[in-house]
């Protein structure tokens, strides 16, 4: 319930001017709530006064059974040419995941998109397996910002009480996640690896937790949605969505006022290797505090120029000022699934081995027989690597040639 | 008692103990036990034996002794004097020494002592007294022993073995044949002090069990062993005395010395050290601080001040000087390894690296004697870093690291250009009043001659690492001419020639500036008392004309 | 200007062992440290406030733990924290990140005059990243996550963050009071001073507990989390490879380059 404490409320309209869904107004100079309010308190976030109170009691039962429907973010970049928003991958890999989730409980999946009135070609999220597209447009909705999306989403979440909602564990996707958590009062799991529809029908949120030494398994039984952010690259995006399937487009209105937005990006830096970085890499050639110098990079990248890749490090090389951190491979940095993953110099640490043993094959170079990469390589080989690459660069140029 | 029984072991079949023949072979696929940390090259080897205990330790020896071969015994080969370089003849690899035996708490001493095999390392011993758990013991052990095993878990203090050389990889055996010592030896003093029993085995393949304090040479330093058929060797001690200064350089030779410490630091020429007994020490709480001052006159103050006033008992004194801090700036810059080391400040003229007793939960210590000393020498506790958690150890052990590594890094480059050149490091300690002096030498000697050069190290124990960085042959020929003027001047001082390295084969010709042809003599009598055929290590400390091949 | 530095101390997780049948941690020798982004949010506390007069910007750091956790604070105080409070008590045990945030909330709804609030982006041994952002949205205020630069304007009014993002980095500009989530920045950092270290004991460490927070005991701690643990489980290890000996690189990368042709990668 929605409380307003009558004696410090000074009648300023903010709430009014801000809520989503015109369920406050100020009557005789003190704001009341109106019966089309969704609880997700957009008001009591610009209330100077600290006057209103949401309280949300533990949802019973009968209330959670209400809740239906798995909800995903459609986190956009912008298209090559700038002239519409492309969801991102983790968007499609979420809809693979909902759709052997649904399988199990009947759900529709609906994908929430924000637009700042671009485009947004809808027709991949249907045939990767949405019934329906929650959309909202408006000018202030790009670049993204906390604030606004803190509102639409809780806004647009509240109103639809689907039963759980997944965004991608992206830095936007986990500044966002917990604000809405927050405004909701909802149990939020950062970061998943394995999800799982229990008997009692609840959503098992696993993820790792100590650097990713532990694997730890959560529920939310007391809240709805369940929510949670989901590492990229982990599920698989399917390879045989259904082309020309069709679903509903809901245009969801939301008043956004210009006042909410309290931070604002002043410049924009681009660092690192154009065309999709490393999370979408097919082979990464990764490097580590085994090397000696940032000149042993340059083999490196030879070796994954010969073999169609992409460079990548770990994360004292990020630290040292070799490589930006948009090339960081580890539990702090991103997580990647090429087909092939070439360590060189990399200890094996666990913090970094989280980050990478997803990938289709590892191959490992270390002078120290006792490194614990060696343990989860495919191959590995135990040698000095600044005779090893050179000599796979040599022996790859010529098998080429031979072929 | 002035004599001592040998032991027998059992008879065990030489032709069963695992052995690879031929240089072919050995070099192919063994090649590092061919090698040790000084990269000399080595004279041929035609056995490679890896023994698995005491027995067959022996039938190696009696077999080997027989055939008039040589043996050059191999730990870790951490060394850095090509003590383990085999000079033709067998290798024997202690690898499979690699187990703990026995753990007690001694009353009369109030310590705990573990026994071990001679290839633990130093990294192994100290991580397993630290978590209280010796893999694989337990299995072994008798129920006293585990029973005392028990006890030490059940003890609420923490402990560990204090010989701290930079390289904890070494091999508890390697430690007692070098008699090793770290930075942290200036307070507790160098393996010699920590060596509580020992097994050694000698070229007859009969064993000695040489306990601390039962065993001890006449006043006029003679000691009888007896083997087990009643022969009676008289072993005469040579009558130097030895230099009142951490040493590595000859053997350990005093009137009513304790026998056990003839075996420590005589770099296996007396026999082959198989178990070994040591003592632990209890950990305490210190902080550990790098000071910086504007000089390395201020440096040498500081040292003094804080080795004779007020009772600060630092554990290490480590010194940099002002090259080795340029040395380090310099390779912070673009080395990764390097991230963890802290901005050294722009005018700081040397480094003291120590560490003292601090509580971290002590609402108010009291350092204002050590501020006053600091201010004295010109600096402040501003002007320092210091830490007490383990990860900030662990950063200062790094800067510890880095300067090696970085001579190493520079030198390398040169190679490339002059493959025969090579660093130059010395190993000269001297007794605390000559401290002042010796630095003066060294500086005015390095200045005149015009090489580039680092110094750093154990300036506590009047113990400087200084290494010459040759930028051509040119340079080497000089720093080599005036590595022998340091160590004559060493010894004239009172020190030694070796204070931790030891002698092997590359320090040989230093000992004659430290010992006259007589006391060497002396020397290599005792080394053939116990060994006729000079079978052990050939060519490390002593050369003998027709020795075994 | 008063900036609030939340910091947690942690297990130091590189030295943790997994049993690995039944999941449970093993904590021997693992030792308790503050936790590293924390540092970092320190270090850009202390950055922020060496960039101004002296006296003109006051460091408070804010711990929610049990009573050893005082240790992290005094690290805090030795870096260069002007004073502390820890925040302990039974009730809180069990609290999930929502529970804390509002512990956290209500403990700084009481302190004057916050214009920063710095807290690191995760911590080590939960990795959730969610404290910060939910802390933010309680209080009400602005949040910057993933910040590993810190300017403020010349009014003082406003913070220019320099942010980290998928494609590299954007410079985002706050309202305050706001918060900040700080992953590493420097290369090099800062280490203590002796001088600093004995002075850090001199500094205040007051402590609060849940009498001061006004909040029912059953929003709270275990009964006050929204989220439950069910499981806690080693990760799957996967079967040792093939290791191939690199002292002859040559044979070693034709070896290798086999393996990569029969799987198509060559």
């Amino acid at each position: 319930m929605l409380l307003i404490d009558t004696n410090t409320c000074s009648g300023c309209r903010l709430c009014e001017k801000n809520c989503p869904f015109a369920a406050m107004l100020i009557v005789d100079e003190i704001a009341v709530v109106q019966d089309n309010c969704t609880l997700c308190g957009a008001c009591a976030n610009v209330c100077g006064e600290h006057s209103i109170t949401i309280e949300r009691a533990a949802a019973s039962p009968e209330e959670l059974a209400k809740y239906k429907g798995i909800f995903i973010w459609a986190e956009c970049d912008e298209s090559a040419d700038g002239e519409s928003l492309v969801p991102k991958k983790v968007t499609l890999e979420l809809l693979a995941e909902a759709g052997r989730l649904a399988g199990k409980t009947g759900e529709e999946i609906k994908v929430l998109v924000l637009s700042d009135g671009r485009p947004v070609d809808t027709n991949p999220l249907f045939a990767h397996g949405a019934s329906g597209v929650i959309r909202f447009v408006n000018k202030l909705l790009w670049p993204y910002s906390t604030d606004a999306y803190t509102t639409v989403i809780s806004a647009m979440v509240a109103a639809k009480k689907p039963s759980i909602f997944l965004l991608g564990a992206t830095p936007d996707g986990r500044d966002l996640g917990p604000r809405v958590a927050a405004r909701l009062k909802l149990g939020l799991t950062a970061d998943c690896t394995q999800l799982e529809i229990n008997e009692e029908g609840q959503l098992i949120q696993t993820r790792p937790a100590f650097g990713g030494n532990i694997m730890a398994s959560i529920v939310t039984p007391f809240s709805r949605p369940q929510m949670a952010t989901v590492r990229p690259n982990v599920f698989a995006v399917s390879e045989t969505p259904e082309t020309g399937r069709k679903g509903d487009i809901e245009d969801f209105d939301v008043a956004l006022q210009r006042g909410v937005v309290r931070t604002k990006i002043l410049e924009v830096e681009k660092v690192g290797t154009a065309g999709g970085g490393i999370d979408n890499a097919e082979v990464i050639v990764a490097a580590g505090q085994g090397l000696n110098s940032p000149d042993d990079l340059d083999m490196l990248r030879e070796l994954a120029d010969e073999l169609g890749g992409t460079l990548a490090g770990s994360r004292p090389l990020v630290e040292a000022g070799w490589i930006p951190h948009t090339l960081q491979v580890g539990q702090s940095g991103i997580t990647v699934s090429p087909k092939l993953y070439i360590a060189v110099g990399i200890s094996g640490a666990v913090q970094h081995v989280v980050g990478m043993n997803g990938s289709g094959s590892i191959i490992a170079v270390n002078n120290d027989p006792e490194a614990p990469i060696f343990k989860v390589a495919d191959v590995g080989i135990v040698g000095d690597a600044a005779e090893v690459i050179p000599a796979l660069i040599k022996e790859i140029r010529e098998a080429k040639k031979a072929a | 008692m002035n004599e001592i029984t040998c032991q027998a072991l059992p008879e065990v079949d030489f032709a069963s103990v695992r052995r690879i023949d031929g240089l072919d072979e050995i070099s192919a696929n063994y090649a590092p036990y061919l090698a040790d940390e000084s990269k000399l090259a080595h004279q041929g080897a035609d056995y490679l034996f890896f023994p698995t205990n005491e027995a067959e330790l022996a039938a190696i020896m009696r077999e080997m002794n027989k055939r008039g071969a040589n043996v050059t015994i191999s730990g870790a080969r951490t060394g850095l004097v090509g003590g383990c370089v085999p000079a033709g003849g067998a290798v024997v690899a202690m690898d499979r020494f690699d187990k703990t035996m026995d753990i007690r708490w001694d009353d009369e001493t109030n310590e705990w002592r573990v026994t071990a095999e001679a290839a633990v390392t130093l990294k192994d011993l100290n991580d397993w007294a630290n978590k209280k758990n010796f893999p694989g013991l337990q299995a072994r052990a008798s129920d006293e022993t585990l029973a005392q095993l028990e006890q030490y878990k059940n003890d609420p203090r923490s402990f560990f073995y204090p010989p701290d050389p930079t390289e904890m990889s070494a091999s508890l055996g390697g430690t007692v044949a070098t008699n090793a010592s770290g930075a942290a030896s200036y307070k507790y003093k160098d393996t010699r002090n920590w060596i509580r029993r020992l097994h050694v085995i000698l070229a007859s393949g009969e064993m000695l069990d040489i306990p601390r304090g039962k065993y001890f040479a006449t006043d006029e330093r003679k000691f009888t062993i007896i083997d087990t058929a009643g022969n009676r060797t008289t072993l005469n001690l040579p009558g130097y005395d030895m230099p009142k200064t951490k040493n590595t350089a000859g053997f350990f030779a005093a009137p009513g010395m304790d026998m056990i410490d003839l075996f420590i630091g005589s770099e296996g020429l007396f026999g082959v050290v198989s178990q070994i007994e040591v003592a632990l020490d209890q950990m305490h709480d210190g902080i550990s601080v790098v000071q910086f001052l504007p000089s390395d006159t201020a440096a040498l103050d500081f040292v003094v001040a804080l080795r004779e006033e007020a009772d600060f008992a630092p554990d290490f004194l480590e010194f940099y000087d002002g090259n080795a801090l340029a040395l380090l700036r310099a390779k912070q810059i673009d080395n990764p390894k390097f991230i963890d080391m802290p901005p050294i400040p722009a005018d700081a003229g040397a480094a003291i690296f120590y560490d003292i007793g601090f509580n971290p939960d002590d609402p108010d210590p009291d350092f204002s004697k050590l501020k006053e000393v600091t201010a004295r020498c010109g600096s402040s506790l501003a002007n320092t870093w210091a830490g007490y958690e383990r990860r900030d150890l662990a950063r200062f052990r790094h800067f510890r690291h880095a300067l090696p590594e970085s001579v190493n890094a520079v030198i390398g480059e040169r190679k490339k250009t002059y493959p025969g050149l090579h660093k130059l490091g010395t190993d000269l300690a001297v007794p605390n009043k000559a401290l002042r002096e010796i630095w003066g030498f060294y500086r005015s000697k390095l200045d005149t001659a015009g090489l580039e050069w680092v110094a750093f190290g154990h300036i506590g124990d009047n113990h400087f690492h200084v290494n010459i960085l040759p930028k051509d042959m040119d340079d080497l020929a000089k720093g080599l001419a005036i590595y022998v003027d340091f160590a004559k001047k060493a010894v004239e001082l009172g020190g030694t020639v070796s204070a931790e390295h030891g002698v092997g084969k590359m320090k040989k010709k230093f000992l004659s500036v430290m010992y006259t042809p007589e006391q060497m003599d002396e020397m290599k009598a005792l080394k053939l008392a116990l060994d006729p055929k000079a079978m052990f290590n050939p060519g490390d400390i002593l050369d003998f004309e027709g020795a075994a091949r | 200007m008063k900036i609030l530095v939340c910091a947690k101390q942690v297990p130091e997780v590189t030295n943790v062992q997994v049993d690995p049948e039944t999941g449970t941690l093993n904590r021997d020798g693992v030792a308790s440290i503050l936790n590293p982004f924390c540092e970092y949010a320190m270090d850009l506390a202390l950055e922020m406030k060496e960039a101004e007069p002296e006296g003109e910007v006051e460091i408070v750091v804010l711990s929610m733990g049990p009573p050893q956790a005082r240790a992290a604070l005094l690290r805090c105080l030795e870096m260069g924290g002007d004073s502390a409070i820890l925040v302990t008590d039974r009730k809180f045990a069990g609290a999930d990140t929502w529970a804390t945030a509002l512990t956290i909330c209500k403990i700084i709804e009481k302190l004057d005059g916050v214009d920063l609030i710095l807290v690191g982006k995760h911590a080590i041994d939960g990795d959730t990243a969610q404290t910060g952002p939910m802390l933010a949205e309680l209080l009400s205020i602005p949040q910057i996550t993933y910040g590993v630069g810190l300017e403020m304007d010349e009014k003082k009014k406003r913070v220019r963050v320099r942010r980290e993002n998928e494609g590299g980095f954007e410079k985002v500009q706050m309202r305050l009071p706001g918060l900040v989530s700080v992953s590493k920045g420097a290369a090099s950092r800062r280490v203590c001073s002796f001088e600093s270290i004995l002075g850090a004991r001199a500094k205040d460490i007051s402590v609060m507990t849940a009498d001061d927070l006004g909040l029912d005991e059953a929003e709270l701690g275990l009964q006050g989390s929204l989220t439950q643990v069910v499981k806690v489980f080693p990760p799957i290890s996967k079967e040792a490879g093939r290791i191939v000996n690199g002292t002859d690189a040559n044979a070693a990368a034709h070896e290798v380059v086999g393996i990569l042709k029969e799987k198509h990668f060559v």
